[in-house]
């Protein structure tokens, strides 16, 4: 596998566990964030500081960059979640702007602006691959258990949630708590496989991706999310040629789902056994009819 | 110096109160934060310095232009990102994701079709600034300020004083039963959309004046949040006083304590209020629970 | 049925797509890439840099190519974007096999790639990037496939520094800086550091991040602190407006500014408000020796040369040379040839890298002055020691 296909794999499964969040938290649970980028700043450069600074080995330091944006996560869910959906948008939003701002002033630890280079590229393909389909499983399963079904009612309608002894805020923390820890593991390994980050690389047009892959593979389908991040990281690096009207295609590509068809691309799809087995029976009614 | 300050966190107070006023309209009839508000103000801007440097119109022709095309954009966006979502009766989520959605287009196509640079309006008011003992106060800004004055007097009298501002009361109150009442949801919505988009199109060309016009202009939509929060999210008079609050305590923020993070204290004093005050200073408005 | 269709049509579209970007075969060119920032609001100096390399290149090719060989030049836009760089760069040394990188006029960009190009063993010459840390990362360690044919931030923070002190008789100074930015803060840094060494106050020390557009706080705080210069190492749109503020403000201090500054936008924005200021920059325009190569350009592209394009002519001119002195169109030949580069003439003065830094030593700064709604040449300022 040449390095450049290997590249484009690797970038997928770190976009992929940070729309893995996502998907849980705004797709499944209902709370739209748009500062997803934050989450992964912190666990990018929390365990960049520890690879580079303490020469802390590379699986230790991604866990501990997944769980200091877990962390991050309470404090700012805490009066947030409460309130209505729009002040836990923009408050996500400040948040990602907030970390952005933080790392840039504090100079001598991280670098500032000029970021932090020459990190050493520890991300290889296996196990980011292994990682990433290991959390997707996970995912997959919590969202069809009993968990997964009261996010879901969280997100249909809170007020009934409650009133069946369904704790919406401690669901909806959860789920950011998750959403945070994934994001921050794809910090973590997109700054050792880049080998160098800057603030700049964690802003509004990475936010603005990630959510624009939740929304086009299907808010409520893990397989959506997962087909979306291979498709919206590989399309573009095809498409070159117009480049620049990538975030101009997301825009519309976002307004045109939510109008059309909210459910995204693959709605409540799952692939699952059952689910083939679903497919397999139709494509068969299918030429025995014609037959 | 203080008082300088002051001066400076009061004029930039009022270019995000005219933002905000349109903002927190929109939110109080319809109850949802329309992301894409500040990207109506931007178009504005554009059509405003189009006008006057391609045209050539005369000032006051460009203003009236920005405000009628910003206007009708406006409503062009209510019909196609918000309506159908409106008429399914979608989740809250749908409508934020849509107008997320139309934000980043507007901007991006912006980007890509007029280009990225920066256009600076004409200096239309004198430059030099009035100086009274030591402070520097410009021209400009005193017109923003009174320009401010008059569209939140303009709209208050037209909401309550006016049969249609009734029409738009009830509606906020509760939209389904003033449809019951005979009052079209379609129409409340599509002037809402209307005059929200006007007033973003003033505030566009004097925020063009003042800081030049670029495709990114949208993201003060944030600060139209914020100082509609902290003045109260669905009182008018209380977007304008969040919206001179938050430009003092920015200015202040950043002079004083640290100029690079001054956004970081708007989100601060969000913050804050949710916290301490969720009513905001102004509002009246119960907090809906979630 | 339908949908499902769709999707795996998209999956095949992908991966065959993907696929179809392997290598062609090697003809019998020197194949040369660029990278640049040819889209987003840096777009007109990235454009402006590939310009001057493509005229460069043509010209060349015109005169027989190096080594008997046609150049062919394969162009890629980074959008500005450090990941977007590291993407590229990787492509043009993996996929499309160049010998030679040119690009590019960002040092965010430039120290991004720079371990790309350790790795991949294929030398990069910045046209317009000034870290010191594009080339040496921390003391003691050198970028060895990283060069660069422009002054360092150090020197420019010590031009404008003895500038402010001999030419213009400042002993108060203030700075004005983008923190966001790591050109800005590192010219920053080298100016505190020249000015504190030739005994000048700094009585004003402000920040702002990207994407600001007031900077009243922070102007009238230097106001307040009366410095007879203001510093400005940033952009020329935050240079627009930050000067228009300062004067609505009624400062009437000297404003001094970098290479951010120079373009039309700036004088088409704020000329009242920059009429007496200087910058320091690499070369100049209306430089004698420019103008045949100037007329040529404008006959090419439709449009005025920048400082850029001048930039982007030196590194090939100075790319040519290593490939001549290497007597192979190799990688590793090229860039050992690079590294002890003497004596090659470039527009903007002469080309003798520093094998320690990979810097080229002696260049002179040319001071510019605002004069009239104009650029001015000012003066030429004595090189580094």
């Amino acid at each position: 596998m040449s390095g450049y296909f290997a590249g484009i794999v690797i970038l997928t499964c770190v976009n992929l566990l940070a729309v893995l969040g996502l998907s849980l938290l705004t797709g499944f649970t209902g709370s739209f964030c748009f500062g997803q980028a934050g989450f992964m700043a912190v666990g990018a450069y929390v365990s960049t500081l520890l690879t580079m600074r303490l020469n802390a080995p590379f699986p230790l330091a991604l866990v501990a960059g997944c769980f200091a944006s877990l962390l991050v996560s309470i404090p700012l869910g805490y009066p947030t979640l409460r309130l209505k959906g729009d002040y836990f948008a923009i408050a996500t939003l400040g948040f990602a702007e907030a970390t952005r701002l933080v790392v840039e002033n504090l100079e001598k630890i991280t670098g500032g602006s000029r970021g932090i280079p020459s990190i050493p590229t520890r991300t290889s393909l296996p196990v980011i691959l292994i990682v990433a389909l290991f959390c997707v499983w996970l995912i997959r399963n919590y969202v069809s258990s009993r968990h997964g079904r009261n996010c879901i009612a969280v997100r249909e309608d809170q007020l009934a949630a409650e009133a069946i002894a369904v704790n919406t805020f401690r669901y909806k923390q959860i789920s950011f708590a998750i959403n945070a820890a994934l994001a921050g593991l794809s910090g973590g390994f997109l700054a050792h496989y880049v080998g160098f980050i800057q603030p700049s690389m964690f802003g509004i047009p990475k936010s603005t991706e990630l959510i624009a892959m939740v929304i086009f593979g299907g808010m409520h389908s893990v397989t959506g999310a997962v087909l979306a991040s291979i498709v919206l990281t590989a399309l573009p690096e095809v498409l070159r040629v117009a480049s620049a009207w990538r975030l101009v295609a997301y825009g519309a590509l976002v307004v045109t789902i939510m109008v059309v068809r909210p459910e995204g691309l693959l709605g409540s799809w799952e692939l699952s056994w059952s689910s083939l087995r679903e497919l397999r029976s139709a494509w068969q009614r299918r030429f025995q009819t014609q037959s | 110096m203080i008082l300088q300050q002051i001066v400076n966190g009061i004029s930039i107070g009022a270019v995000y109160a005219l933002i905000a006023v349109g903002y927190s309209l929109v939110y109080s009839v319809l109850n949802f934060s329309n992301f894409a508000h500040g990207d109506v103000l931007m178009l504005g801007a554009y059509i405003g310095f189009f006008s006057l440097m391609l045209l050539k119109v005369p000032f006051p022709l460009a203003i009236a232009l920005a405000m009628v095309g910003a206007g009708i954009i406006a409503m062009i966006i209510e019909k196609i990102a918000y309506r159908p979502l409106r008429l399914r009766r979608a989740p809250l989520l749908y409508f934020m994701i849509s107008a997320m959605g139309m934000s980043i287009f507007l901007q991006n196509f912006t980007i890509v079709t007029i280009g990225p640079n920066f256009r600076t309006y004409p200096d239309i008011f004198p430059v030099k600034p009035f100086a009274v003992g030591n402070l520097s106060i410009g021209r400009l800004d005193l017109v923003i300020l009174i320009v401010t004055v008059i569209v939140l007097l303009l709209l208050t009298w037209l909401v309550y004083k006016t049969r249609i501002g009734i029409a738009i009361q009830a509606a906020a109150y509760n939209m389904r039963v003033a449809s019951l009442m005979g009052i079209n949801p379609d129409l409340i919505a599509t002037l809402v959309f209307l005059l929200a988009g006007a007033s973003a199109g003033i505030g566009g060309v004097l925020f063009g004046m003042k800081y030049t016009v670029y495709p990114w202009m949208g993201m003060l939509t944030i600060k139209a949040f914020v100082a509609a929060v902290v003045g109260g999210l669905g009182s008018l008079p209380g977007a304008v006083v969040g919206a001179f609050v938050l430009g003092i305590t920015e200015t202040f923020a950043a002079a004083y304590i640290s100029s690079a993070f001054r956004d970081l204290f708007s989100y601060l004093l969000m913050t804050i209020i949710i916290v301490a005050r969720p009513a905001g200073l102004m509002g009246t408005v119960a907090q809906e629970k979630a | 049925m339908s949908r499902k269709i769709v999707v795996a049509t998209l999956l095949l579209a992908v991966l065959f797509s993907l696929s179809a970007c392997r290598q062609q075969a090697k003809g019998e060119t020197i194949k040369i890439g660029f990278f640049g920032a040819l889209s987003g609001d840096q777009a007109v100096w990235g454009q402006a840099d590939r310009d001057g390399v493509i005229l460069t290149v043509e010209q060349i090719n015109a005169a027989g190519g190096i080594l008997g060989k046609k150049v062919e030049l394969v162009v890629y836009d980074d959008k500005g974007d450090q990941l977007e760089a590291v993407n590229v760069v990787k492509r043009l040394i993996n996929e499309d096999k160049v010998v030679a990188i040119i690009g590019c006029n960002s040092s965010g960009r430039n120290i991004a790639v720079a371990p790309v190009a350790e790795a991949g063993k294929v030398p990069v010459i910045s046209t317009f990037a000034t870290n010191p840390r594009v080339t040496v990362p921390e003391p003691g360690k050198l970028m060895k496939y990283t060069f660069r044919v422009c002054f360092i931030d150090s020197y420019s923070g010590y031009v404008k520094a003895k500038f402010a002190w001999d030419d213009l008789g400042a002993r108060r100074a203030a700075v004005l800086y983008e923190i966001s930015s790591d050109y800005s803060v590192g010219v920053r840094d080298f100016f505190k550091q020249s000015w504190a060494e030739l005994g000048g106050e700094l009585v004003a020390d402000e920040a702002f991040k990207s994407g600001d557009v007031d900077f009243r706080p922070q102007l009238t705080k230097i106001k307040e602190a009366n410095p007879d210069v203001i510093i400005m190492p940033f952009l020329y749109k935050e240079v627009a407006l930050a000067t228009r503020q300062a004067r609505d403000l009624g400062i009437t201090a000297t404003f001094l500014g970098g290479d951010g500054w120079p373009s039309s936008a700036l004088l088409e924005m704020a000329a009242d408000a920059v009429e007496g200021s200087y910058f320091v920059n690499h070369g100049d325009i209306n430089a004698p020796n420019v103008q045949e190569w100037r007329e040529q350009y404008k006959k090419r592209f439709n449009k005025d040369i920048e400082i850029n394009s001048i930039m982007g002519h030196d590194a090939m001119i100075m790319l040519k040379a290593a490939i001549e002195k290497a007597g192979k169109a190799e990688p590793e030949a090229i860039r050992d040839a690079l590294e002890n580069l003497k004596g090659v003439e470039v527009f903007t003065g002469v080309i003798n890298i520093d094998p320690a830094t990979h810097n080229p030593v002696g260049k002179a700064a040319s001071i510019i002055a605002i004069r009239n709604g104009q650029f001015q040449f000012y003066k030429q300022f004595e090189p580094m020691k």
